[in-house]
């Protein structure tokens, strides 16, 4: 007799509950309940204790008409499977550039001989930084991954970042912007943020496989830009809110409009803010990188994977190593620009 | 009054234990997709129910199974171990640290390339390597193959070199898990679009859609052999040979427990059987338990078979 019985026989639903008399599974507990026999009756107390909360699997047991939790997993399924179609029309060709960008950076990255990459990275960090010390770690990393073979892999990271943290850049900071704007559009977009951050990505990456192509790139771009765009739509929400408000006032004083005010100071104002999201949001594409290659992301993550997989460990130390390397290399050079912004905001402007 | 209330609570989860025979704890494995869930839920059934083993289910997986076996000699029992996967089994069972329970699939598990079989029945030739390679365009010319790290992604790989899939216009698709492989095969079946690739059974997935086994010509266990290592100079035409998938005991285990591991070396499933109840299981969506108590209930003659004179006394109060 199930827990529930009551309920159904005081609202008159006996009826209609049985008629679609298919009784779910056996659970190892209805087993069990057999061998011990029905003559142990249990008292009320030990009823109390068991008493299960009115779930959907407890009120099935009392009326087989109400549907299992797992008819509801099963609809949910099914009502995907159903939209997916006209999904697919919309999401595929949207998200086609992404594969494309994807692979012309594999491309360029990985077909440019390392003696074109190799100066051409030193000046970027040069530009970025102008620090001789951040020059030469950078230039004995680089060396280093070369050294010990794993450059190509490297650069195929490298070149899955560039374009994630591009990406990121381009639609986080308009969502920022966006969100600093407006309270309402900012209560609403920071649930979806938390939800990017912890949701598991493997739970909406599958799903996706139904509607793209497996083989396509656009697969992990995705995984990485759903999870590292978070950090900088986030602060460059932070700082443009964090503007002074006096200097505001003046802005608006001296007959600014929005537009104005918005490129011409609270931008400018709130750069360091941004560019620690944009750095947080370059090292969070970094640690995507080999839950990216469980979708076939090609680089270091694969290297990880094969380690772990074949229990050769110095396989997986040494891609370990190369990711760490890529993650300082990234985070050294984007905090010297931050430096060197940070200085240039912090000296009066003439 | 809470010490009464806590004790009839306790009561309640020790009856069904209570005057049995003494077999102390047993770990058993249980890896993580549904057939091996199922043989693990019967198994510490039988043992605690039978035996009167306490029975710790450790969640686990091929490589994190064996890697434990080596390392602190655990868990206790590993049922469904696809030991071509698990290269290291056979170093550590011409060590001695563990033996060969059983063959727990009787037939062996089946490793093979599969087509839907919605494109066979409109074009024949695909269910041979031939009429594919003949015509890549109709299986959507491209090969899903296993993921790094895997045992099959060398014997594809050399296979793949054997049939000159380059030559004959078919591309290769790594994937990066074992997940994204199935996953694939669902999207292509659920959209009759192409697909063509390697996967292998009994397994959930197989049981759900209907794939067609490409005849790949006969098995030659000399070039599969060399097939399945990385650096096969001479990669041959094989197809697949009977994946041996066992069910694996520590020797310790093996000693100290003689009357649990006669019951775990008969454990040992029919591949039909266990399609069926795997096809059972996705049409009631149940789970791994549930499942578990359906072959329980509906096929007590084969695991009749499988335990001692005791246990089955033990065991005929609660079926019947």
């Amino acid at each position: 007799m199930a827990t529930y019985d009551f309920l159904f026989n005081g609202l008159g639903l006996r009826d209609w509950c049985d008629q679609v008399a298919t009784p779910g599974p056996m659970s190892m507990a209805d087993l069990l309940a057999r061998g011990a026999g029905s003559q142990s009756e249990k008292s009320w107390m030990q009823s109390l204790w068991e008493l299960p909360f009115p779930s959907l699997d407890a009120l099935n047991q009392a009326c087989p008409a109400v549907a299992r939790s797992r008819d509801l997993t099963r609809w949910l399924e099914q009502s995907f499977l159903n939209i997916k179609d006209p999904m697919k029309v919309v999401l595929d060709p949207m998200t086609q550039p992404l594969s494309w960008a994807l692979e012309t950076a594999l491309h360029i990255f990985t077909t440019t001989p390392w003696w074109v990459m190799l100066p051409l990275m030193l000046a970027l960090v040069w530009v970025a930084s102008r620090s001789w010390t951040l020059l030469g770690f950078v230039g004995g990393a680089l060396a280093f991954l070369l050294f010990v073979d794993h450059y190509s892999f490297a650069m195929q990271t490298m070149s899955i970042i560039f374009v994630c943290a591009f990406l990121c850049v381009l639609f986080g900071v308009p969502i920022g912007i966006a969100m600093s704007r407006s309270d309402t559009m900012q209560r609403l977009t920071i649930p979806v943020l938390d939800m990017l951050q912890t949701l598991p990505t493997f739970v909406y990456l599958i799903p996706l496989i139904f509607l793209f192509s497996v083989t396509e790139p656009k697969l992990y771009g995705i995984a990485i830009i759903l999870y590292a765009i978070v950090p900088v739509i986030r602060l460059t929400d932070l700082g443009i809110r964090l503007v002074n408000k006096d200097v505001i006032e003046a802005a608006e004083a001296f007959g600014m409009t929005r537009h104005q005010k918005l490129v011409g100071v609270q931008i400018p104002l709130a750069l360091p803010n941004i560019m620690a999201g944009v750095n947080q949001t370059i090292m969070m594409s970094l640690a995507m990188v080999v839950i990216a290659s469980l979708v076939s992301a090609p680089g270091l993550g694969v290297l990880v994977l094969r380690g772990i997989r074949n229990l050769e460990l110095g396989v997986g130390l040494m891609a370990g190593l190369g990711i760490v390397l890529l993650a300082v290399i990234l985070d050294r050079v984007t905090k010297a620009a931050l430096a060197r912004v940070n200085a240039a905001a912090s000296v009066p402007r003439h | 009054m809470k010490r009464t209330l806590i004790a009839t609570a306790f009561a309640g989860l020790a009856l069904p234990t209570a005057a049995l025979a003494d077999c102390g704890r047993v770990s058993v494995a249980e890896m993580n997709w549904a057939s091996g869930q199922i043989i693990t839920r019967i198994t510490e059934f039988l043992m605690t129910q039978g035996y009167g083993c306490e029975v710790t289910v450790v969640p686990s997986a091929t490589t994190t199974a064996i890697t434990s076996l080596a390392e602190n000699n655990e868990p206790d029992v590993v049922p469904e171990l696809w030991v071509n996967s698990a290269p290291a089994y056979f170093r550590l069972e011409a060590e001695g640290q563990l033996v060969k329970a059983a063959d727990v699939f009787a037939e062996g598990g089946s490793e093979n390339w599969w087509v839907p079989d919605y494109l066979v029945e409109a074009h024949p030739e695909l269910a041979t390597i031939e009429g594919i390679l003949a015509n890549p365009e109709l299986v959507g010319g491209r090969f899903h193959n296993c993921p790094d790290g895997w045992g099959c992604r060398i014997a594809n790989d050399n296979l793949i070199t054997a049939f000159d899939f380059a030559g004959n216009g078919m591309e290769v698709f790594n994937h990066g898990s074992g997940d994204t492989l199935p996953a694939s095969m669902a999207a292509a079946y659920e959209n009759r679009e192409p697909w063509f690739g390697y996967y292998w059974g009994p397994t959930a997935v197989l049981g759900r859609y209907n794939m067609v086994a490409v005849d790949m010509g006969p098995h030659v266990p000399e070039i599969h052999e060399c097939n399945q290592t990385q650096d096969c100079g001479t990669p041959g035409i094989s197809s697949y040979p009977a994946a041996p998938v066992l069910t694996v005991v520590t020797t310790d285990f093996a000693e100290r427990k003689p009357e649990v591991f006669e019951l775990v070396s008969n454990i040992s499933f029919g591949t039909q059987e266990l399609s069926n109840l795997l096809a059972w299981q996705a049409d009631n969506s149940a789970s791994a338990e549930e499942a578990a108590v359906y072959f329980l209930t509906t096929s007590q003659d084969t695991w009749r078979g499988w335990i001692n004179d005791a246990a089955a006394e033990r065991l005929s109060a609660i079926l019947q």
